[in-house]
């Protein structure tokens, strides 16, 4: 048995070792960086300004943990920050997303609109 | 909002695209119908929708589809692959292999002890194989979408706004899509040389080298890269003389360590290829019947006019965003016209993603698939992986050339201390009983600590070989655990092993 010890003692210790079954870190930053691959290792300015301007799921410009949660859901919505504006501050509907802009009008609709729906049994 | 208030004979489709409901609704809808109408979803919301189904946007479509993604795949080519299935990696690796054979038996017959009669060659047979191949493969991968739930869409895509996607259909008619999330995988084109125009029959590009009705007396390629020496190496088996006219002074582009460049150059010397190095391409004239290639030293001075029957522009590839409608969403792209993102592939507007061709890295069909994957993860996890320093690169010659990690002369350029060991394939059991024993692997290793930094590959089987160097790259091996570990014999792989051995200490067999 000693013999064994002094042996396992002389062993040669690989590099490669098991590091266990991947997860998932619990606290990843993900306020945007340089790709790893980029060849200028730098974001042009445009990143970080419309993340200043956006607003998604409350203002990008925070660091939220929506997504550390294990997945996207995984944490309720009051936790994702707030959505409605700080004191003092106004959101103007143009700043918002496309998606919460209004419609602006179509040709057919106006037609549809001057000729009482007749022009949509036209 | 009028057009909730008025019964429908005819479908809501002249106003809004993708409306669904047709009949008369009561009026207590219309509510409904207005909310609707301020959020601006009258189409059905994707969670995910790819532009693109190449390997990037088909692996991304199939990993969002396991993940329980509501995912649709935006592609205009009518076959799902992108220029990796259809016009790249595989129909070049059917020719490869074929035109291997045929030169094998044409040359390689006699001291194996076989005799063959008449051989001929039968080209269209070859290219009908070669669309065997990728018609299989394509449809393989319809197969997948259906399985993993992917909606397959047929068209061009273009942004109309940051959550919208209009889509030109391949079979006429138009619609759009609403997402979440976007991802942009639309790859890449060959680059044209100024000066020639691309036909496709003459001044043909890689799609054209993989098609050729006939084979060219003379062929010139210009660019001495991968793509270029590939498609040099299938023309060149199959009867036509080339001549690689490469700018650079190694073949096989700046990432091929210039040891194994050298090595690999004289071995397609001997197959009957022809070299001009540090030699640049002045212009053509392809208005008569053959071509004419003006070239010049590449420090000026000599100059040379060289004439073919076909010129194969392989001068590098270049990313594809044309009709992408970016002005719309005002995302922009760097000098060389890669789209921008940060390090979970997101391009300033969050939720529109990058991957593959169309951006940073090396344009490898691997290298997509694995940030296919990862960009799925960080939108479902929060979390992916791509390791850029341990991404394999093949030549599909023969021999094939196959490397990993950083080569010579860049460890040389960052001043890393390094210690190298190789070993020839001509010492190798394996690759001697199948008289194909050229080349060599070479191991890269840091001085102090033996961590391996780099593996290089001319020899037989090297793409596969590969596959070893890069897990043991991708764990941070060292050349030690990579010489103790046990490799079957007699195969190629010993001479990875002894080439490892030969780089801590000794190999045993040279």
């Amino acid at each position: 048995m000693n013999a064994t010890k002094s042996l396992l003692s002389q062993a040669r210790q690989p590099m490669i070792r098991f590091l266990g079954k991947r997860t998932t870190p619990s606290k990843i930053d993900h306020t945007p960086h340089a790709h790893p691959a980029s060849p200028t290792n730098t974001l042009p300015e445009s990143f970080a300004s419309y993340r200043q301007k956006a607003q998604q799921h409350g203002p990008l410009n925070q660091t939220l943990s929506y997504s550390t949660g294990g997945r996207i859901g995984g944490q309720s919505g009051s936790s994702l920050g707030p959505v409605a504006a700080g004191k003092g501050e106004v959101f103007d509907r143009s700043e918002l997303p496309a998606r919460f802009q209004r419609l602006s009008w179509t040709q057919a609709e106006i037609e549809a609109v001057e000729s009482g729906g007749a022009s949509l049994f036209a | 909002m009028y057009r909730a208030l008025l019964p429908r004979a005819a479908p809501r489709a002249p106003l809004r695209p993708a409306g669904s409901q047709t009949a008369f609704r009561a009026s207590n809808i219309y509510f409904q119908d207005r909310l609707r109408r301020t959020y601006a979803t009258e189409t059905e919301e994707k969670d995910l929708v790819i532009i693109g189904g190449g390997v990037a946007g088909y692996v991304a479509a199939i990993k969002a589809g396991q993940a329980g993604l509501k995912v649709a795949c935006i592609e205009k080519r009518g076959s799902l692959g992108g220029t990796c299935l259809n016009v790249g990696c595989i129909p070049s690796k059917s020719l490869l292999n074929n035109s291997h054979l045929y030169h094998q038996i044409l040359h390689d017959t006699k001291n194996r002890g076989i005799e063959v009669g008449d051989v001929t060659l039968n080209l269209g047979n070859m290219m009908k194989a070669k669309e065997t191949s990728v018609s299989g493969l394509t449809k393989g991968i319809e197969f997948l979408f259906k399985k993993n739930n992917v909606e397959y869409i047929k068209g061009t895509g273009a942004f109309r706004d940051e959550h919208t996607i209009d889509v030109n259909l391949i079979e006429g008619g138009e619609t759009s899509l609403k997402a979440k999330n976007i991802i942009i995988a639309t790859g890449s084109e060959a680059t044209p040389f100024p000066g020639l125009t691309i036909d496709e029959k003459k001044v043909i590009t890689s799609t054209g080298a993989i098609a050729l009705q006939e084979v060219p007396k003379k062929m010139i390629v210009i660019g001495g890269g991968i793509i270029g020496l590939e498609m040099g190496s299938v023309w060149s088996r199959l009867g036509a003389e080339v001549t690689v006219v490469e700018y650079l002074g190694q073949i096989g582009g700046p990432g091929m360590d210039a040891e194994i460049a050298k090595q690999t150059q004289k071995m397609l010397t001997k197959q009957g290829m022809k070299f001009k190095l540090n030699t640049k391409v002045m212009g053509g004239d392809d208005s008569a019947e053959s071509i004419k290639i003006s070239t010049e030293a590449a420090k000026g001075g000599k100059e040379e006019t060289l004439d073919a029957d076909v010129v194969l522009v392989a001068i590098g590839r270049r990313p594809y965003t044309a009709g992408l409608g970016l002005d719309n969403i005002g995302i922009e792209t760097d000098d060389k016209g890669r789209l921008v993102i940060d390090q979970e592939y997101r391009t300033k507007i969050p939720h529109i993603r990058v991957i593959g061709d169309v951006t940073f890295g090396p344009m490898l069909a691997h290298k997509a698939e694995e940030e296919g994957v990862a960009a799925i993860e960080y939108i479902t996890k929060g979390y992916g992986h791509v390791n850029y320093g341990a991404i394999p690169s093949v030549m599909y010659t023969h021999p094939e050339v196959a490397w990993v990690g950083q080569n010579e002369q860049e460890l040389k350029a960052a001043g890393v201390k390094y210690k190298a060991g190789s070993f020839p394939f001509s010492a190798n059991s394996r690759a001697k009983t199948n008289l194909d024993s050229e080349g060599m692997v070479k191991f890269l290793a840091d001085a102090e600590t033996d961590r391996i930094l780099g593996v290089h590959i001319v020899g037989p089987n090297a793409g596969e070989m590969i596959a070893e160097a890069t897990l043991a790259l991708e764990y941070g091996a060292s050349s030690e655990d990579v010489a103790r570990t046990s490799h079957a014999h007699p195969t190629l792989s010993e001479a990875f092993k002894e080439a490892a051995m030969a780089t801590y200490d000794k190999a045993i067999h040279y």
